[in-house]
């Protein structure tokens, strides 16, 4: 397992950030997901060792997040939230300064500084002092600041918070490009349901400090047996209509029709409707519950 | 944009251990400090003491052997006291505790100069620019962080104390030709290394706490010239109205001194000068019919009688009627203040300076 956590508690005052939190995490993209103050973070900063909890543990990569905490921040990358950048440096420096900070010799931290500035596409930018850099260019340098090392793992924190639409495509390219492609582990925490679908095949909800939902995202978004998508040749408003007649539901979705049907009833009412009618069906799928909808029936059920 | 362009490479190369996480910092430090010309003049400017020192050093080394060389020059050595040119190595540990002094007198403007060059950045940028969440979520400890930044002043400080220190040391032993020198003198290196060493210290901690107190440097570097000159200032008026002993403690650099001249033990070595100085005075006089003891002798004391008791010299008011010289009267004595209390003052300066640090450089934990 990537990230395992047994009973994890962590109060602030009268706040309690984790409540017996416990989870099991394995290779691969992980959404990190929450309303404010459901303990992303606290969960986040724990698993760096940043803090240190009142009852549990669990381990990350294997090692201990209790007794091994600053080899856990060697070998993990972390992207945060945060404006931040080491001041009066160029994008280069700053980026091999990073790797010195972990441990690696000035030469390998250079030439390697080099490598995640071209990765993140920084490389025209590298001898720009950083405080002239973009918001989403700060945020690729923070990205190549967390690479240099190559971590086995990389957290990133709200990365396309604040950024335009272009910078946020860009960084979630990055993202699924290096959990895809180069065989790097992300927790990716965000607000952003759709950033989170683009990059994560794994997914788990906290909310009040526990863990509301966990699992692929693919199987939590699953097929609704009395919902579908459906696209038809003719006009859908009419289809619609003849739908409603016979008491199944129908409401204009994309460029077809969302429709209910009734319990007791199958998909067939729908095969016999359009022939009835003379309407072609084109397309015919039960509708999934998309990650929203696990979002926010997790919320939910919590309250 | 292109992005992806060179594809990523996965890297596997060493990591250094923990031990020296901190030398990044002191490191990258050091490198940003040398861009700045104003650091590099000041740098320059320090120079200039230990140089001579230096040559102070080898010409008692030459002298000290006698040395053919320095015969052109001997005119500089007519007004030595007798004992000290019959056998100047009975005094090389005096001499080299004087020169030493001296030194560090002139040259502790030049440590403050650079603290306040060096220092105002270092962690109000960081404050400012939010960079402690890049520090502390990489495998460095805050001690680790104040250590590294505490590392920049340091090396400025050694640069300009104990390196010329050690360089003054080396070739005045070289140039000695003695192997005793070594032994004479290793209290005198002893001294100023720790004293280099307290300095760097005191100053760096002062320094950096000042340095996290504000996200503008500029208010920072204001905040270390007001307190290096006000409490000078301050402290000799205090000393010029009330006059207590306590007053040079309100002198940062007041109490820097003291501790140096206690490291040196430059109050013995200057009292074991003054004595010879003295001695010398009084031969002189003597030899001139100046003395006090030397009887009028022929028609002048027909004339004139016997010879009246001088009035005691200013020199003889300030040593007191048992001889005894009172130590705060000369600027090169030490003050009549225990070191004790300038090390307390230091200390609890350095204690209020980590004070500061650990309330104003907070460790993620608490951060945003």
């Amino acid at each position: 397992m990537l990230i395992e956590l047994e009973n994890v508690s962590k109060t602030y005052g009268k706040v309690q950030a984790l409540r017996g939190l416990s989870v099991a995490l394995p290779q691969g993209a992980i959404g990190l997901l929450g309303p404010n103050g459901a303990g992303k973070t606290t969960m986040i900063r724990t698993l760096l060792g940043l803090i240190v909890v009142d009852s549990g543990g669990g381990s990350i990569l294997g090692m201990d997040i209790r007794s091994r905490r600053l080899a856990i921040r060697q070998a993990v990358g972390f992207v945060p939230e945060d404006e931040c950048l080491f001041p009066g440096m160029n994008g280069i420096a700053s980026a091999a300064y990073a790797g010195e900070l972990v441990g690696m010799g000035p030469r390998d931290a250079l030439r390697r500084a080099h490598e995640v500035l071209d990765y993140v596409g920084l490389g025209e930018a590298r001898y720009r002092r950083t405080d002239s850099y973009s918001t989403g260019m700060k945020q690729r340098l923070k990205i190549a600041s967390a690479l240099v090392h190559d971590p086995k793992l990389l957290i990133l924190d709200e990365p396309t918070n604040g950024m335009d639409p272009a910078g946020r495509d860009d960084v979630l390219r990055l993202a699924v490009d290096l959990a895809r492609n180069k065989g790097m582990s992300l927790l990716f925490s965000s607000h952003l349901l759709p950033d989170v679908e683009a990059v994560c095949e794994h997914v788990m909800v906290l909310g009040r400090g526990r863990l509301l939902v966990q699992g692929r995202i693919a199987e939590l978004e699953r097929p609704h047996q009395d919902e579908f998508e459906v696209r038809i040749k003719g006009d859908p408003v009419v289809f619609a209509a003849r739908l409603e007649a016979i008491g199944v539901t129908a409401r204009p979705a994309d460029d077809g029709l969302l429709v209910t049907i009734p319990p007791g009833r199958s998909n067939r009412l729908l095969w016999e409707t359009a022939r009835n009618t003379g309407e072609q069906i084109r397309a015919l799928r039960p509708r999934r519950s998309t990650l929203e909808e696990v979002f926010l029936s997790a919320l939910e059920e919590d309250r | 944009m292109p992005i992806f362009d060179q594809g990523y490479q996965h890297w596997d190369g060493p990591l250094s251990s923990q031990r020296f996480r901190w030398l990044p910092i002191t490191r990258h430090g050091v490198v940003v400090g040398l861009r700045n010309r104003w650091i590099r003049w000041g740098m320059l400017g320090a120079a200039g003491p230990p140089l001579l020192l230096v040559i102070f050093l080898i010409v008692w080394g030459l002298f000290e052997q006698k040395s053919s060389f320095l015969t052109p020059f001997l005119m500089f050595f007519r007004d030595l006291p007798e004992e000290v040119k019959a056998g100047p190595k009975g005094y090389r540990t005096t001499i080299w505790t004087l020169a030493f002094r001296q030194f560090f007198d002139i040259q502790l403007f030049f440590p403050m100069l650079l603290v306040l060059l060096v220092g105002p950045d270092l962690i109000s940028q960081d404050l400012r620019f939010n960079a402690m969440p890049l520090y502390l979520s990489r495998p460095v400890r805050r001690f680790e962080y104040f250590l590294g930044k505490l590392g920049v002043i340091g090396t400025y400080l050694a640069a300009v104390t104990a390196l010329p220190v050690v360089v003054a040391f080396a070739l005045g032993i070289a140039f000695s030709l003695d192997p005793a020198v070594f032994r004479d003198t290793a209290r005198v290196l002893l001294g100023s290394l720790t004293y280099s060493a307290i300095v760097m210290v005191s100053a760096g901690l002062l320094m950096l706490a000042f340095s996290s107190l504000s996200k503008n440097s500029r208010y920072v570097g204001a905040l270390w010239l007001g307190f290096w000159s006000i409490s000078s200032v301050s402290s000799a008026v205090l000393q010029n109205t009330v006059g207590a002993d306590w007053c040079p403690l309100v002198s940062y650099t007041a109490n820097l001194n003291r501790m140096r001249d206690a490291l040196l033990d430059a109050g013995t070595a200057w009292d074991r000068m003054a004595s010879l100085g003295e001695a010398g005075r009084r031969e002189v006089t003597s030899r001139m019919g100046l003395g006090p003891h030397r009887p009028r002798r022929g028609p002048l004391r027909r004339i004139f009688g016997p010879r009246p008791e001088r009035p005691p010299s200013p020199v003889d008011d300030i040593n007191g009627p048992s001889g005894e010289r009172p130590r705060n009267r000369s600027p090169w004595t030490p003050p009549d203040f225990p070191w004790q209390w300038s090390a307390g003052v230091l200390a609890g300066l350095a204690v209020f300076s980590v004070l500061i640090l650990t309330t104003r450089v907070r460790g993620l934990d608490r951060l945003r």
